[in-house]
């Protein structure tokens, strides 16, 4: 199953990732840490700070710099309403690919 | 010594060679094995188009706050590239503007497949002819 959910994941990471955010504002590694609570164990901290970037950079999430005490400012995420549109959109998406993926499945036993 | 980082805003302010300095300075500060890791990513990026053009500063600065927020959480280098770091850094780099050559080469072919397309849709009665 490891490589599959991998590929699978790579398409879908962006909205978990704004699915926990509409939840609560978080900084990165509180998303890691969520994700992996979760069972998403092999998700490299590295690839959910990329796509926090991306987020940011097309304007899904507004960020502010909060003090910590150990090591640098936290980067805290929360979603905007363009970020919350996207995510309608992406819930959408995911229901039209279930729906479709269930009746093959059913089609095919 | 931190509060001083403001992001990508910092860069632009402070010019790219202080920034690139102050990039040095904050990646020095990280426990060895984390700026073992940062200095292959670095290299690499150099090498695969992102550590040059404009906007680089940036990318830089991204990378180096990853890496202090992971090594002040503890986080195992591992978890922080994952098991395949040259996907890691290609995603990462995806995100900038910055990206030299490889960015130039891949607009290049992009439009020059656009180009043949366009032709081809232009002329369609030339299918198939003898």
């Amino acid at each position: 199953m490891g490589k599959q959910i991998t590929e699978m994941l790579k398409g879908t990471l962006e909205g978990i990732v704004l699915a926990i955010l509409s939840l609560a504002p978080a900084y990165g590694y509180e998303i890691t840490a969520r994700l992996r609570e979760q069972g998403f164990s092999d998700i490299a901290e590295g690839t959910i700070y990329a796509l926090l970037v991306r987020i940011e950079q097309r304007g899904f999430v507004d960020v502010e710099r909060v003090p910590s005490e150990q090591g640098p400012p936290r980067k805290v995420y929360s979603l905007n309403t363009q970020g919350r549109d996207y995510l309608d959109e992406f819930w959408r998406t995911w229901s039209f690919l279930t729906e479709r993926l269930g009746e093959l499945h059913r089609e095919g036993r | 010594m931190y509060d001083e980082n403001k992001g990508g805003f910092l860069a632009k302010v402070i010019g790219p060679k202080r920034a690139w300095r102050r990039y040095k300075a904050r990646k020095a500060q990280l426990p060895s094995n984390y700026r073992t890791a940062i200095d292959a990513v670095e290299h690499y990026l150099m090498y695969a188009g992102g550590g040059d053009g404009a906007g680089w500063e940036t990318v830089f600065e991204d990378l180096v706050d990853l890496f202090e927020q992971s090594a002040a959480h503890g986080t195992p280098i591992r978890e922080i590239v994952g098991d395949n770091p040259v996907e890691f850094v290609e995603v990462f780099i995806q995100n900038y503007p910055a990206g030299g050559w490889i960015r130039r080469e891949r607009e290049r072919l992009t439009s020059a497949i656009d180009r043949a397309s366009n032709a081809e849709s232009a002329t369609p009665a030339d299918e198939g002819s003898p």
